[in-house]
């Protein structure tokens, strides 16, 4: 255990090195093109290996971080259990122990950088998350650990570096991303085998009516998925703002690649250039929000940096405990630290830290402060930069949001902030300005700002500029046009893009950022949520294209994360995005063998399949039913029951707080119950015209056949975790009916595969050779193995669950331990909402008053819509077109997608075009003119010049040289006579004179 | 002859001197060829009574040694290349013109 | 002439004699009209000059001079006066303008060369009383044959890092190279060919 306690240090190590496979993979594919064998084959086993590695480590740190912070039992069930839940304490074996003190050293383990740590507060002692007798009153930071890897530079105030920001979030993300992932790799082996060679789209026309042939594009494809990988993984390990907008972009650069893979197509270019010029509008506001936060807050990071001051500073025993007795900092200690460099601001303060051994001097109120901390037997002065989270939510405040103080500082009018110093204003403002800001640093002064509401509007515009972001990767309202554009790239893609990367992110951020968002912000999330989800839903009805339905489907299911976070349900909202990553990855998949099978996203041509891929068909039934979230109420459900009950009955209970009867909340709630209808009405929709009925399109029916092994086996892993990720954590009798459940449905789905199987060999031989021709055939063996396997292991995840120490382990228990802070009756200063606490739901008091109604009203609105559909699509009781007659304008209405694409023409993209062209009139005409003027009068001076300084003085004076010395030549002729003797005679008359000339000179002058 | 003196080098720079013109004029007023070569000779010889002067360990302390001497021999030398080469020129001139007298040796006149 | 032998300083005797003897005949040489007569007179002049370097000590030169100039370049030149002595270039008249030209120049210069010869104290200066020649100086011919492969004889007390070593070695190299050059070059333009038209202007 001891090691395993030490193994958190190794936390990030190891995160990073999965966050760095990827990208490995990803400059190995791109720098050694050469290496990826025939067609780049083994690009594929390279990402593939590096995604599954990453996939390795991750589970590697979930063990480690199960060993290290043991899950307090979910607070989903009826609670009693979890009272005593030691939740964020300590390691495993204590942790149903009551908490002691002992084991506080554990975790600090000299790595000072590891932030606040939960271990036990004494005087904060009650802790228990969930506990109803406690309410509201526990003020622990989740357990996290925070640190730099390195730092990039630093620029006066601003600090960049690559940091990292763990906590139990970070690695349920990791396991979810890296496991999807790497399914979806082994899928996109099998479903991109066209790439491997030549490839003729089908879709794109030359000139000459043939078809595009170009070379395949397979280790491209892979190439670009480590990246976008990576690009998730950064995101999600990022420990500051700066690095997670990096890696943000990086994923919107990736999609572009991903969205536009099949780039000779018009509509994928255009589509990849949609996405990532939308997503530019979000992060715009993005970028907005990252200002706000900065420039009031001065830091980037998540959570507090600990680090040692340039040299390090070890504080005598005997001098920590004179301060420690004193709880002030005498002159001799002051002088002391004064000559190792640190120098303490005048008023200091000495507290008591989170962490027992940890001690904090100086002003509380600074970004930095000086704290003490033990580090082995040593006791350490180190410099704390307090990140975003603890500024909004300060320790000493218990964690209830407030506007930090640098924030109403950076608000506050200047001449109130002056205040007496106001005279010296004029003289020397920011040696005023300092001296006030110092003074004004007296609690008392800024509270009383504070009570007046400045700088809150800074607070909403940080969280609303962040959310700007989300609102854009995510696809909500009112950007969600790019989203189902996106289903242009490859279906692996769609399915990593809709699962686990990009989309998730968005719902990662706003989930991140919880801490610091203000209930303002939160109406606004819960508004865009609200009516994504609506109109998504309502959009996917009439959807007639597979993958179109799904991506509605998911536009739809963000709209709910972002609505569950926005009401207050940060738990619900997360645990959607887990188990809405399973079960549409899943779903997308199923949709990527059917197309793979019958070369069409058309649902009005397929039908039938079921026969045809049963596998397919199965696995797809559950992951609708899991997005549908059917259950038998109260026992046992797929795991979208779990999560979207948690979304319903948070909605359910702002609705219904405490004078909070506010229309708009039952909006809220109203959207999502009526959503959960529309939900799984669609869903059955599509699976019924896709695999139900009888073929609509013979020809493509006969030539549909089961998908090769590499990507029905993902499917079959994939659906066993949509039924199961959200089980676990409740008491004895349920687990024992989750066994029991899971065994029973893949027992019987086995068994029915099994007895087709028999038949279909049986009957139809000769019919499966046929089809078998232009593709290779499912191995026979696997159709009776995988049943038979898939039983087995949801047995065994069942019977692991039986164990007693595992009981509390589930993913809700996990995330629950990332909670950042209870909402607990949070209001705002321009709305009227309160927000109740995620746990209100859950008291036993409640039970009967939320949590049943809501989870009978869930069930049934899911049961609505499946039988709606059943009636309509798969019994025929009610003929589909006669519905759509008697709704036409709707139906049109949705079929056009609410219009939003031409409305989005009309009043952006078509007055951009309109000023672009305006701009382009004012470039010919008056720049140009501009322009061309310059030149011409360059041009007429030049010639001026040309003719006055070229040709007349330069020419000239050359010209006038040559002319002298022509003339001179001429003169000079005459003397060559040509006569020896005369030459003779001028040597000697030169001789003479020469002569004479020397005699003359040395007698005049040299004496 | 005592009028005369001791015989020192400026005697003998003196007898340079007047070959030394005479060459001189030679070269100028001859018309032959052949008596501008003389006086080529005449200027040459000039030239050589000096270094041999100058060198004269008879006549003076401070004189050249063996370099005097050894220089007017290296000039009889070259004036006996240079006799051959003029003569040879002169006698082609000769061959092609038909006349010795230099004046007509004007083609190069400019 | 009764003066007594011992009387008359014989060295100044026979230099006044070769002196005036080399300036008479090159005054000869320059005035005389006649070609032939001119190389008889030149003959005599340097046969003359050859008198005066043996007065002054360098009896090596002077027999180069009696045998290079005398016995050889005069010969060519003698050659070269009867293999061109038609009877219209025996006696070329100049000018009387060029002559009275030549003259005013010719005597400036001389005049001058007289100044500056007779200027120089330390040219008038006879130091050596004896004119005798002496023991020292009797072997001159193998001491010019030392200098000539490159060992001064007479510099061997000089500073230690030239003694000996300012030879004319090299010199002599080049000036046998030079006069063999020479004579083929001589040869070459001289040979016989077959006389062409007059050439053209």
């Amino acid at each position: 255990m001891h090691l395993l306690a030490d193994s958190a240090d190794f936390l990030h190590q190891l995160l990073a090195l999965a966050v760095l496979l990827p990208l490995s993979s990803f400059f190995l594919i791109l720098c050694f093109p050469e290496w990826m064998g025939k067609a780049g084959k083994n690009g594929a086993f390279i990402a593939t290996g590096a995604i599954g590695g990453a996939a390795v480590l991750s589970f590697i740190c979930l063990a480690i971080w199960l060993m290290n912070h043991w899950p307090a039992a979910s607070s989903h069930g009826d609670g009693h259990e979890v009272a005593h839940g030691a939740a964020a304490h300590g390691d495993a074996e204590h942790g149903d122990a009551e908490h002691g003190d002992a084991e506080h050293g554990d975790a600090e383990h000299g790595d000072a950088e590891h932030g606040d740590d939960a271990h036990g507060d004494a005087e904060h002692g009650d802790d228990a998350h969930g506990d109803a007798e406690h309410g509201d009153s526990h003020a622990h930071a989740a357990p996290h650990y925070t640190g730099n890897y390195y730092r990039l530079g630093r620029f006066g105030k601003l600090d960049l570096s690559i940091s990292y920001y763990i906590d139990s979030l970070t690695v349920c993300m990791f396991c979810m991303v890296c496991f999807i992932a790497t399914l979806i790799h082994v899928y996109a082996m099998g479903y991109m085998h066209d790439e491997l060679h030549d490839f003729e789209d089908h879709e794109v026309s030359l000139a000459d009516g043939d078809h595009l042939v170009r070379p395949g594009r397979y280790h491209r494809f892979f190439q670009y998925l480590s990246l976008f990988c990576f690009s998730m993984l950064g995101l999600v390990l990022a420990g500051n703002v700066a690095m997670v907008f990096v890696f943000w972009e990086l994923v919107g650069i990736c999609s572009y690649f991903l969205i536009g893979f099949y780039r000779e197509r018009h509509s994928a270019s255009t589509a990849a250039n949609k996405a990532f010029i939308v997503n530019r509008v979000g992060d715009f506001g993005m970028i907005i929000g990252l200002m706000a936060l900065w420039s009031s807050l001065g830091t980037f990071a998540f959570g507090n940096i600990d680090e040692d001051p340039e040299k390090p500073v070890i504080l005598p025993a005997q001098l920590a405990a004179e301060i420690k007795a004193n709880e002030t900092l005498s002159a001799e200690a002051r002088k002391s630290l004064d000559e190792q460099g640190i120098a303490l601001p005048s008023f200091v303060v000495i507290r008591q830290g989170s962490a027992p051994d940890e001690w904090l001097l100086g002003e509380p109120n600074a970004h930095h402060q000086w704290v003490v901390v033990k580090a082995g037997e040593e006791l350490r002065v180190k410099r704390r930069t307090l990140g975003i989270f603890n500024q909004v939510r300060r320790e000493e405040n218990h964690r209830k949001l407030e506007v930090p103080d640098s924030m109403v500082l950076a608000d506050a009018p200047l001449n109130e902030i002056l205040g007496d110093h106001a005279s010296l204003a004029s003289e020397n403002p920011r040696l005023a300005l300092a001296n006030s800001r110092a003074e004004a640093t007296s609690p008392g002064k800024i509270d009383q700002w504070r009570q007046q509401g400045y700088g809150y509007w800074l607070l909403v515009v940080a969280g609303v500029g962040i959310f700007c972001g989300c609102v854009g990767k995510s696809a909500q309202f009112p950007l969600h046009v790019w989203l189902p554009d996106a289903m242009e790239g490859p279906t692996p893609v769609s399915a990593l893009v809709h699962s686990a990367t990009m989309v998730a992110a968005g719902v990662y951020l706003v989930g991140r950022f919880f801490p610091v968002f203000a209930p303002e912000v939160l109406l606004v999330i819960a508004s865009a949520g609200c009516i994504t989800l609506f109109m998504a839903a309502t959009i996917a009805i009439t959807a007639t294209d597979i993958k179109r339905v799904l991506a509605y489907s998911t536009v739809s299911q963000l709209g709910y994360m972002m609505l569950a976070l926005g009401v207050g349900g940060w738990l619900a909202g997360l645990m959607h995005l887990i188990t809405h990553a399973f079960f549409k990855s899943l779903l997308f998949m199923c949709s990527g063998s059917v197309i793979h099978a019958v070369h069409t996203n058309e649902m009005p041509e397929m039908g039938g399949l079921w026969k045809k891929m049963p596998v397919t068909a199965f696995t797809m039934l559950i992951g609708c039913l899991a997005i549908a979230g059917v259950s038998v109420p109260f026992v046992v459900g797929f795991s979208g029951y779990y999560s979207k009950d948690l979304i319903l009955e948070q909605a359910y209970t702002l609705a219904t707080y405490e004078g909070n009867n506010s229309f708009l909340a039952w909006v809220f709630f109203a959207a999502a119950a009526g959503g959960a209808a529309i939900t799984a009405f669609y869903m059955f929709r599509m699976w019924y015209m896709t695999f139900a009925g009888k073929p609509r399109n013979q020809e493509r029916y006969d030539h549909a056949h089961e998908s090769p092994l590499t990507m029905y086996a993902p499917l079959i892993i994939l659906s066993v975790f949509a039924v199961t990720v959200a089980w676990g954590g409740r008491e004895g009798s349920m687990r024992w009916v989750e066994l029991l459940t899971g065994t029973g449905i893949a027992g019987a789905i086995s068994a029915w595969l099994l007895l087709r199987q028999r038949s279909a060999s049986d009957s139809g031989e000769d019919h499966d050779h046929d089809t078998a021709d232009d593709h290779h055939h499912a191995n026979p063996e696997w159709w009776i193995w995988t049943p038979a396997i898939l039983t087995g292991v949801v047995f065994v995840l069942g019977l692991l669950w039986q164990v007693p120490a595992l009981h509390s382990v589930s993913l809700s228990g996990l995330l629950e331990q990332s909670r950042p802070v209870p909402l607990a009756d949070v209001q705002g200063q321009w709305t009227s909402l309160i927000w109740p606490d995620e746990h209100f739901a859950h008291k036993p008091a409640n039970h009967a008053k939320i949590v049943i109604p809501v989870t009978l009203l869930a069930t049934a609105t899911a049961l609505a819509g499946i039988g709606l559909a059943t009636v309509m699509y798969c019994l025929g009781w009610l003929n589909p077109q006669d519905v759509r007659r008697s709704f036409q304008s709707v139906h049109t209405f949705l079929l056009n997608k609410w219009w939003f694409d031409e409305l989005y023409q009309l009043i952006w993209v078509r007055p951009s075009l309109w000023i672009g062209r305006l701009i382009a009139r004012f470039d010919k005409t008056f720049i140009d003119w501009v322009v061309d003027g310059s030149a011409r009068v360059a041009r007429s001076f030049s010639q001026f010049w040309n003719y006055w300084a070229d040709q007349f003085a330069v020419d000239g004076l050359i010209n006038l040289i040559a002319s002298r010395t022509h003339a001179i030549g001429l003169a000079l002729r005459g003397v060559q006579t040509g006569r020896l003797r005369q030459y003779v005679m001028f040597i000697v008359l030169g001789t003479t004179v020469v002569f004479i000339l020397v005699s003359f000179w040395k007698s005049a002058f040299a004496g | 002859m005592a009028l005369l003196g001791t015989v020192t080098v400026s005697h003998y720079l003196a007898v340079g001197a007047v070959l030394f013109v005479t060459g001189a004029l030679c070269m100028a007023t001859k018309r032959n060829a052949l008596g501008v070569l003389m006086g080529i000779e005449l200027v040459l010889n000039g030239a050589n009574l000096n270094f041999v002067a100058f060198g004269s360990e008879l006549l003076r302390k401070d004189n050249l040694g063996l370099d005097g001497s050894l220089m007017a021999l290296f000039v009889i030398v070259l004036a006996a290349g240079e006799a051959a080469v003029a003569l040879a020129i002169a006698l082609n001139f000769y061959n092609n013109h038909m006349s010795i007298d230099i004046d007509q040796a004007d083609d190069l006149k400019g | 002439m009764t003066l007594a032998v011992d009387a008359i300083a014989w060295h100044q005797f026979f230099f006044v004699m070769f002196a005036l003897l080399t300036c008479g005949f090159a005054v000869g040489v320059l005035f005389s009209g006649n070609i032939v007569r001119m190389a008889f007179y030149l003959v005599l002049s340097l046969a003359s000059s050859a008198g005066l370097f043996f007065l002054a000590g360098a009896e090596f030169v002077g027999a180069m001079q009696l045998m290079i100039y005398v016995g050889g370049t005069l010969v060519l030149l003698i050659f070269g006066v009867m293999l061109t002595a038609q009877d219209r270039f025996i006696s070329l008249k100049t000018p009387a303008g060029e002559w009275v030209l030549s003259l005013i120049i010719g005597g400036t210069l001389l005049a001058l060369l007289l100044a500056a010869a007779f200027r120089y104290e330390g040219w008038q200066q006879a130091e050596l009383g004896d004119t005798t020649p002496t023991s020292s100086q009797a072997d001159t011919t193998a001491r010019l044959g030392l200098s000539l492969v490159g060992v001064r004889p007479d510099k061997l007390d000089d500073s230690p890092r030239k003694a000996g070593m300012s030879g004319y070695l090299f010199p002599f190299i080049i000036v046998s190279v030079h006069l063999l050059v020479v004579l083929v070059g001589a040869a070459y333009m001289a040979r016989a060919k077959k006389r062409t038209t007059t050439t053209a202007r």
